[in-house]
């Protein structure tokens, strides 16, 4: 993992316009994208987000100025077409390969990727007839399956159904924990909403840095917009708080100990997004964490009490002996009841 | 930089743009060569026309790849990176067919001089016209390379370019694939197989020099 303070892109008065008289369309750009952070590109229409985000991904080169930094790097464009004479899992081999994967990895990394967008069946569709969906999830796939240092987003989640956009969002909260840098412009203000570490405001051809998110939300925003996943988990005796990953607690996660009231229990609040790889997390630690309860917080009420019941709660069966046992008498109790 | 060739054949071989160029050069040989014409005189031919083909099928690859899935593979590659396999493909596929030209070419023509009455070596000869190939293959992936994008980016006046350029590559004095060309007709008449060494290394030195200016300016003009 790459230390918090490296650079992945640096523009250096950086300017970029179309043509040798072509107006400016960014000029003096001073931008500093580091590994592990979530920058937010925002701008009216027209204004060089694309452009920007181009010169990040070095695929243009600056007019003036200078572009440092050359981490391994995927690109989403804003459209992608469909005119490629491959099946979906075809060019995202290709992809693989080019991004540095040996065949096999790239044909299994592209595989899987599908699957996690739901276009494992659009596997051996040519790409031609895939719909914008499928396509679109064939472009952010080809973007992922390498473990890019950096990843540029350009409206990637346009043209993606819902279920596809939270892969998408849990991918990103992936990479940027996991200590690559991602860059992403979306129309959709609420994207990733109380994420980002920096924000880029476009405003004609300069481009100026808000700290965090840009918004009010501020770091708590995530978990403040009832996307809050709660954990409860035990340790071993007198066991020390698990630690979250940096990006977790930048996004307003928390830990807190005796939830419920029980000793030993920690509650650890974090957003949806990162939800997965805490969970990942705790289960692979050395001594690994039990995973007492997982809630999903109510919308718009901060972070809640778990309830178990909840009706969108995933609960974890308990695995010790004693609550195993006491589980079975709950089963005989309910039998009890019906009969 | 294979992974990138492997794409951008398989995306030439696919796409069946390269159809087009090899039935043309294909027909423009029935036409001009017959079998028991001499060998050196076909194979000049044969070389001739391979040029303003190697030109078509680098505008082709340079054109296959739609502008957003270029703009991925340049992000993970590098633009020029990316944008010099696109020019290796095209020369790799106009070797290939100017390889299996020389070997039809060389097979059905008869092993002798113009006035048919010295002997010509086979397999010299066809060494000559497969050096004769490289230096068309190279100098019209030159023409191709500096008459598309980035270089010339509306068709209106790329085609036109390529055209005149690749005709102009054969008929100036001086330009390595006349001067191959010349050896390989000279060298039919006087019952000599000529080695077009110096051609070959001017060929190699203008492809060069061109791809190095096509690959330097892709990034900056969009």
């Amino acid at each position: 993992m790459r230390g918090d303070s490296e650079h992945m892109v640096r523009l250096d008065g950086a300017g970029r316009r179309y043509g040798m008289r072509g107006p400016w369309v960014l000029r003096g750009v001073r931008l500093d994208v580091r590994a592990g952070t979530l920058v937010r590109v925002v701008g009216p229409n027209g204004t060089g987000k694309s452009t920007l985000l181009r010169l990040l991904a070095r695929i243009d080169a600056p007019s003036e100025g200078r572009v440092t930094g050359r981490p391994r790097t995927a690109y989403v464009p804003e459209r992608f077409p469909a005119a490629l004479p491959f099946t979906a899992a075809g060019y995202l081999t290709h992809m693989g390969r080019v991004h540095g994967l040996t065949g096999g990895t790239a044909a299994r990394r592209a595989e899987e990727w599908l699957a996690r967008f739901g276009a494992a069946g659009h596997a051996a569709t040519p790409m031609s007839e895939l719909s914008k969906g499928s396509s679109q999830k064939v472009a952010v796939a080809q973007a992922l399956l390498a473990d890019p240092e950096l990843l540029v987003l350009d409206e990637a989640w346009t043209g993606l159904d819902t279920e596809a956009r939270a892969v998408l969002d849990r991918a990103v909260a992936e990479r940027t924990t996991g200590g690559a840098a991602v860059v992403f412009v979306d129309h959709d203000p609420r994207r990733l909403a109380g994420h980002a570490d920096t924000t880029y405001a476009i405003t004609g051809s300069s481009v100026n840095r808000l700290e965090g998110d840009g918004s009010s939300a501020g770091a708590a925003g995530a978990l403040a917009d009832g996307s809050a996943v709660v954990i409860d988990v035990r340790g071993p005796r007198g066991a020390a708080p698990p630690v979250l990953p940096e990006a977790v607690v930048r996004a307003g996660g928390t830990v807190r100990s005796g939830a419920g009231g029980v000793d030993g229990v920690f509650r650890l609040a974090v957003a949806a997004v990162h939800s997965d790889l805490v969970l990942r997390e705790l289960l692979t630690a050395r001594p690994p964490w039990h995973v007492v309860a997982v809630n999903q917080g109510s919308r718009g009420g901060g972070v809640p009490d778990a309830r178990r019941g909840d009706l969108a709660a995933i609960q974890a069966e308990p695995v010790g002996d004693a609550k195993a046992e006491a589980a079975v008498e709950n089963d005989d109790e309910n039998e009890d009841v019906r009969r | 930089m294979t992974a990138l060739l492997r794409y951008q054949s398989a995306l030439l071989l696919r796409s069946q743009r390269w159809l087009a160029p090899a039935v043309l050069y294909a027909a423009f040989l029935a036409v001009g060569v017959q079998s028991g014409q001499p060998v050196l005189d076909s194979l000049a031919y044969a070389a001739a026309a391979l040029l303003p083909v190697a030109a078509w099928l680098v505008r082709i690859c340079v054109t296959n790849e739609p502008p957003a899935a270029r703009g991925c593979t340049a992000a993970a590659a590098g633009p020029r990176r990316a944008h010099l396999a696109c020019l290796l493909t095209a020369l790799l596929a106009v070797t290939l067919l100017g390889v299996a030209a020389v070997a039809v070419v060389a097979g059905i023509s008869d092993a002798a001089s113009t006035d048919h009455r010295t002997a010509v070596a086979r397999g010299p000869a066809a060494g000559a016209g497969l050096l004769a190939m490289l230096v068309s293959a190279l100098l019209g992936t030159a023409v191709g390379a500096l008459t598309t994008w980035p270089l010339l980016r509306s068709p209106g006046r790329a085609v036109p370019a390529l055209l005149l350029a690749a005709v102009l590559a054969l008929v100036t004095a001086g330009s390595p694939a006349r001067a191959a060309l010349t050896e390989l007709i000279d060298g039919s008449r006087d019952g000599v197989v000529p080695v077009p060494l110096g051609a070959v290394a001017g060929a190699v030195a203008a492809a060069a020099l061109a791809v190095a200016v096509s690959c330097g300016v892709c990034s900056r003009r969009g």
